[in-house]
């Protein structure tokens, strides 16, 4: 397949874009929905590719290179899903502080994990050795591939979300972030309902990082810092924190806007990109959430509409 | 206050006679202090020997304390709360259990202050009430549909007594708030109905109509209920027995006209004039 018309710094761009608005989708059910503020994304995406990675790199596989592929890849989900459960389990009765300081003590240990241990990790040196699972050819056709089988990851996701929104388990969810006292009265369990949150949704983030990792084909723990946290953040927070599209839309808006539009198509001196760039590219997400949350706080897109919901569904 | 109001709808003749049956809460030994200062130190105090039971008593006599330790939404210092029924002589120490365990064993409270769930409708509002917990699994994307099929006959028949503004949108006023929280209770099956100032706010109405509704479960369906309420008609027209609480302790119990016309009742709560 010809793709010379592609870039791949487009690709990489689009693939960083999409994984985003991944995490931001599932950062929506906890903080849209069930109004948890998790900052520790980057720690359960974090957990994810090194758990996938360090299995697939460091253990000696008896079988084909795709089936230990797989199995390390629903490794790192499922450890991802695992720290999800810990986590949730030590902050689902805590207050929002609580909520804040624990998850992001959480990403933050894993990122001092990631850093300190040095035979399973690399340590700050990084791990090597990943690739993907296929080659149809060149290095770009296999990233775009990756790029195209991460979308339909991202598709199934909103999918998900999509379908969560419209089912009891999304009430509940709702219920809890709105009022868990009264949902509590209902017979509802506010601690179990976060605890499963928490391990899916965590799950799906380490999902995510593995495959970040599979494209970056090299683990280091300069990912681990608060970029990836901050950019899930900022685009669900700008388009709305409990709208499903507010995920894409915020995203789009942000990550899109400048990891992709600004970066690749406005002629900026080669010199920026390493150091003026991604420290401007901070400040200005920091700035986009205080003005948002200044200005318009429940995003670009607005509050949830259930009552339009409710008539679409039961309205007939 | 009692004797304001003229005779309404859910007016009857009481008392009616305890079923062994129904089931009870057994409040023993139980105290709960804040900041120091004893709000409930209760004794020995049975709910549920008749279908519906007043307590009454002046603003801080623990009343609604009372039934927020029943429900274990606040801890008890010490004590035990055991609901019991002779029918199927079973036996739960509630005060044993977390909050939420609470309305799947039967023991339900309607809320004293109007509170409700801002970002869900009132349709929402009684679908969350009738699902159960293997109805709300993260994997049970597709069972709106099903919920709402075997469901929305048992909704409707609130729905079609009770006149909300628009069922689909959300709860506007405070009366349809509180008509809300009751409603979503009643729609639990308690077996135990715990009832906290559940006619403020409510229009006249309504409120009969209301109690009206309550009465005829606590016949029909074996429903133990226990209404703590300031508008002393509803107590005294609805309640077939009565606890007095003042300071923290249940001191008299009896049938409504024994406790309305009681020196105590009268000296504590409601003064020589009420008579």
């Amino acid at each position: 397949m010809n793709l010379d018309w592609l870039d791949a710094f487009l690709v990489s761009g689009l693939f960083y874009v999409m994984m985003v608005i991944g995490l931001a989708l599932l950062l929506h059910l906890q903080l849209g929905l069930a109004r948890i503020a998790n900052f520790g994304v980057v720690g359960f995406w974090g957990i994810g590719m090194y758990a996938f990675g360090v299995l697939f790199v460091k253990v000696d596989w008896p079988f084909g290179e795709v089936w230990a592929f797989l199995i390390s890849v629903v490794f790192g989900t499922v450890v991802a899903g695992l720290a999800g459960l810990l986590v949730g389990w030590l902050i689902a009765d805590l207050d929002i502080d609580g909520v804040l300081v624990g998850t992001l003590g959480f990403a933050t240990a894993v990122w001092i994990l990631a850093t300190t241990e040095q035979d399973l990790t690399g340590g700050a040196l990084g791990m090597g050795g990943l690739g993907f699972p296929y080659d149809i050819g060149s290095v770009k056709a296999n990233e775009t591939l990756w790029l195209v089988i991460l979308t339909i990851l991202v598709a199934i996701i909103l999918y998900y979300v999509s379908r969560v929104h419209k089912s009891p388990y999304g009430r509940l969810l709702i219920s809890i972030g709105d009022n868990e006292p009264l949902a509590r009265s209902l017979g509802k369990a506010p601690f179990q309902t976060k605890l499963w949150l928490f391990a899916v949704s965590s799950a799906g983030m380490g999902l995510l990082g593995a495959m970040y990792g599979v494209n970056e084909r090299f683990l280091e723990t300069g990912n681990l810092g608060i970029d990836i946290t901050l950019a899930a953040m900022v685009g669900l927070v700008l388009g709305s924190t409990t709208r499903m599209w507010g995920a894409a839309v915020g995203v789009a808006l942000t990550v899109g806007l400048f990891d992709v539009v600004i970066q690749f198509y406005l002629p900026l001196p080669r010199e920026w990109y390493t150091q003026a760039i991604p420290v401007l590219r901070e400040m200005v997400f920091g700035g986009v959430l205080i003005i948002v949350l200044l200005f318009r706080p429940y995003g670009v897109l607005g509050d949830m509409r259930r009552d339009k919901l409710m008539r679409r569904m039961h309205g007939g | 206050m009692a004797g304001d109001h003229k005779d309404t709808a859910f007016a009857r003749e009481p008392t009616r006679d305890s079923d062994g049956s129904r089931p009870r809460v057994r409040i023993q030994d139980a105290v709960k202090s804040f900041a120091g200062r004893v709000v409930v130190d209760v004794d020995d105090l049975t709910l549920g020997t008749h279908p519906i039971e007043g307590l009454i008593g002046p603003n801080g006599a623990g009343k609604t304390t009372l039934l927020r330790m029943i429900m274990h939404s606040i801890s008890l210092d010490r004590g035990t709360v055991t609901l019991s029924s002779d029918g199927d002589g079973s036996e739960v120490v509630l005060s044993d259990l977390p909050a939420h365990r609470m309305a799947r064993h039967g023991v339900v409270k309607t809320n004293q202050v109007i509170t409700d769930f801002e970002k869900l409708t009132i349709l929402d509002s009684l679908l969350l009430s009738v699902a159960k917990a293997t109805d709300e699994w993260p994997y049970r994307i597709y069972r709106e549909q099903g919920l709402y099929e075997d469901t929305v006959e048992g909704i409707l028949w609130y729905l079609d007594r009770f006149e909300f503004e628009d069922p689909l949108g959300f709860a506007k006023s405070a009366g349809e708030k509180k008509l809300l929280d009751i409603i979503r209770c009643l729609l639990l099956k308690p077996r135990v109905l715990l009832l906290d100032e559940p006619t403020a706010g409510l229009p006249d109405d309504i409120r009969d109509q209301l109690m009206g509704l309550i009465d005829e479960k606590a016949a029909e369906e074996n429903m133990a209920v226990v209404i703590v309420e300031h508008d002393l008609h509803v107590i005294w027209t609805m309640s077939d027995y009565v606890h007095f609480m003042a300071e923290g302790r249940v001191l008299l119990q009896g049938e409504p006209r024994s406790i309305r016309e009681h020196d105590t009742v009268i000296e504590k709560y409601l003064g020589s004039g009420h008579v």
